[in-house]
């Protein structure tokens, strides 16, 4: 990445400098201009955004959003509300119970289709596309009772009932939001008003979006100035306000009508389980081929030359004492390639150091390093065997990439339990940094493997070093 | 040996892509009196090596790059058509019996397939390479042995007396009655008496075309 980087800049410096800040016109380009965001000259486009902000179009889009959602709001709650209220009251009765339980199932499908229509609302208008909780065919027994049962136990269904609710007062505040925007611009004709109407009677009358403190009235037509200043304010704040009330809605929507805390773990258990069955395939598959192009030909070709040996050595009569030195030199290499290739692929699979404890395995892996490693173990508990080995195994790919790919000239590694009897392993190096997922450098195969058993990977590695991967486990997978 | 020096030198050509197999193997042949036309890595250079020397034999393993999966049978069923004369013999650290069956799909007449540990008894596999080379069958007894035991036929099989089924393995393995005899130390008559038996009782066609009895007794077996 780095590399590429350096390799462009020459060819387009200004392209590079001039691209990222053309947003503020004027500004000197140049990494100078960086500083200057921080100077006084910097509040110039927080202020235009300030004033801007009225017309922007998301405003406009939030505003759209607020007056078709809580007309929506208002409309749905009131349904799902008299269902539900009738529903409890029948079965409060017990008489009429199985009429208010099917009202109180209706009052469900009720809310789960308002739901997907605020989905949606929110989707187009919004952009904040939450999505649809994932809800499993239930499996129900036969008969009304046990449908009965399923549907009165659908958890999403129910989130589904409580943001219907809570969308009716949000609905109203919302309304409110859209009555600034609406006062605003009332005000900003007042002196339109009085040139065409005249005074009226009681003088002239100036809103404010304010449930309180009543209202000025305009007798002049200077007077209807003032409700020219008056709309600038009311439009002015209305974005702000617009804004807080649909953060609000956004972070119901998403807790209440996204797929639910429990889905989204399941979901993420799929996929680190699928993760965890891929990445011990392909364990498998790299010590099948280890196997079969290391040790297995150098098995064959030892075979093979002791066999002809054996030959050689049949004929006396032509006995060619260099050519059966050579053949034996070769099978006794051979033979040694095999060991050592074995070896490291037994290493590969389970260091046996391993089994004394992570603090012997570090310190044999360390050492082996060839570059000068500083190595801290304070692991006052020792964590499950497949933490440990996910522990031995990050810290010797993170080593393999500290020599690979950073150029430097040490590097650190701690492992130190947490007060909660996890693992929090840190590889560090002074190397040049730039070190990020998704560069060939296998960072995401380890925070995959780091997923599975429910840790993770941060990387600090800005341009420049140094780096630190830390890497957090829990006590047990 | 007295065949070869008559005709010339046997000419093989090697594709393997582990160098330290490949140059053993060039070494073992030339000391045994075969001309190593050409020993290369992968299968594209076996198509071209064979197109250029046109040799008696080629040796061929079956997992090489560039997706080490099978090319080298890939390779060999392509040289099948396209040089028919040219035997191929193909080798791996596994049998699998989908890829006897692929390769046998063609014909029987000039292929084989080997474990490639059988490379380590050097007469045993020279002499499936002159076999092939002179357009008859070597299959490897673990590819015999597989067949054999998914075959439905196993009701048939039970007949056989254990010496008839050795002399059916052998057969399936394409070895002629002499080479059988030699084998299991036993008269040519013998032999062509079991074979005989044997043949009465799986109810095969008798054939004296070696090819056409191997391939007789595989259709069984796969049955």
């Amino acid at each position: 990445m780095r590399d590429t980087a350096a390799g462009d800049a020459p060819d387009t410096p200004g392209q590079q400098y001039g691209g990222g800040h053309g947003i503020i016109g004027g500004m000197p380009a140049g990494p100078d201009a960086a500083t200057a965001a921080d100077s006084p000259a910097s509040r110039a486009p927080a202020l235009s955004a300030v004033l801007r902000a009225p017309l922007s179009r998301r405003a406009g889009r939030e505003v759209a959003y607020l007056l078709l959602g809580s007309l929506l709001g208002l409309a749905g709650a009131l349904p799902v509300l008299v269902l539900l209220a009738l529903g409890f009251a029948f079965v409060v009765t017990l008489v009429g119970s199985v009429v208010g339980l099917l009202l109180t199932v209706a009052a469900l499908g009720l809310a789960l289709g308002l739901g997907s229509l605020h989905r949606r609302l929110a989707g187009s208008l919004l952009g904040e596309h939450v999505p649809a909780p994932h809800r499993p065919a239930a499996h129900t027994g036969p008969g009304l009772f046990a449908r009965l049962d399923a549907r009165l136990r659908d958890g999403t269904a129910w989130r589904h009932v409580s943001y219907v609710l809570a969308k009716l007062p949000l609905s109203l505040i919302g309304l409110y939001a859209v009555q600034w925007w609406v006062v605003g611009l009332i005000n900003l004709t007042a002196p339109l008003r009085w040139a065409v109407f005249g005074q009226g009677t009681h003088g002239m009358l100036l809103l404010t979006p304010l449930p309180f403190g009543g209202s000025p009235t305009a007798h002049s037509f200077a007077g209807s100035l003032l409700g020219v200043v008056m709309g600038l304010a009311t439009l002015l704040v209305a974005p702000w306000f617009t804004r807080l009330v649909v953060l609000t809605d956004r972070w119901l929507l998403r807790a209440l009508l996204g797929p639910g805390e429990l889905a989204a773990r399941v979901r993420d258990l799929e996929e680190t389980r699928a993760l965890a069955v891929d990445d011990s395939v392909a364990l498998l598959r790299r010590v099948e081929r280890d196997l079969h192009d290391g040790a297995q030909v150098r098995l064959v070709a030892l075979a093979l030359g002791l066999d002809m040996v054996k030959t050689k050595l049949a004929d006396e009569s032509t006995l060619d004492l260099d050519a059966v030195r050579r053949l034996v030199d070769g099978a006794h290499r051979n033979a040694t390639e095999a060991l050592t290739e074995l070896r490291d692929l037994a290493r590969g699979i389970h260091p046996p150091v391993l089994d004394e404890g992570l603090a012997q395995a570090l310190e044999t892996l360390t050492a082996r390093s060839t570059l000068p490693v500083e190595l801290t173990v304070d692991v006052p508990e020792r964590p499950s065997p497949a933490i440990e080995s996910i522990a031995y195994f990050c810290t010797a790919e993170l080593l393999t990439n500290v020599i690979k790919h950073s150029g430097a000239t040490r590097a650190t590694v701690s492992a130190v339990g947490s007060p909660g009897g996890g693992l929090r392993l840190r590889v560090g190096d002074d190397g040049h940094g730039g070190a990020e997922a998704g560069t060939g450098s296998g960072l995401t195969g380890l925070a995959q493997r780091v997923r599975t058993v429910d840790g993770s990977l941060e990387i600090r590695s800005p341009a420049g070093g140094p780096t630190m991967i830390t890497v957090d486990l829990p006590p047990r997978a | 040996m007295s065949v070869r020096a008559s005709m010339g030198a046997m000419r093989v050509v090697i594709a393997e892509d582990a160098a330290v197999l490949r140059e053993l193997l060039v070494q073992m042949l030339e000391d045994r009196g075969y001309e190593v036309c050409a020993a290369v890595p992968d299968a594209g250079a076996l198509r071209a090596a064979v197109a250029e020397h046109r040799p008696d034999v080629a040796i061929v393993d079956i997992r090489m790059p560039p997706t080490h999966t099978d090319e080298g049978l890939r390779a060999a069923i392509a040289l099948r058509s396209e040089h028919p004369d040219t035997g191929v013999l193909l080798f791996s650290q596994y049998v699998e019996t989908k890829y006897a069956t692929e390769l046998l799909a063609g014909g029987s007449a000039g292929v084989g397939y080997l474990l490639k540990d059988r490379v380590a008894n050097i007469a045993e596999f020279t002499s499936a390479l002159d076999r092939v080379a002179a357009g008859g069958t070597a299959l490897d007894p673990e590819v015999v042995t597989q067949l054999a035991g998914a075959s439905r036929r196993t009701d048939d099989l039970a007949t056989l007396t254990p010496r008839e089924r050795e002399v059916l393995s052998l057969m399936a393995e394409g070895r002629s009655n002499a080479a059988i005899a030699a084998e299991l130390y036993v008269s040519a008559g013998t032999v062509e008496k079991h074979v005989a038996s044997l043949f009465g009782k799986l109810g095969l066609p008798a054939s004296e075309d070696l090819n056409r009895r191997v391939l007789a007794v595989l259709r069984f077996l796969k049955d």
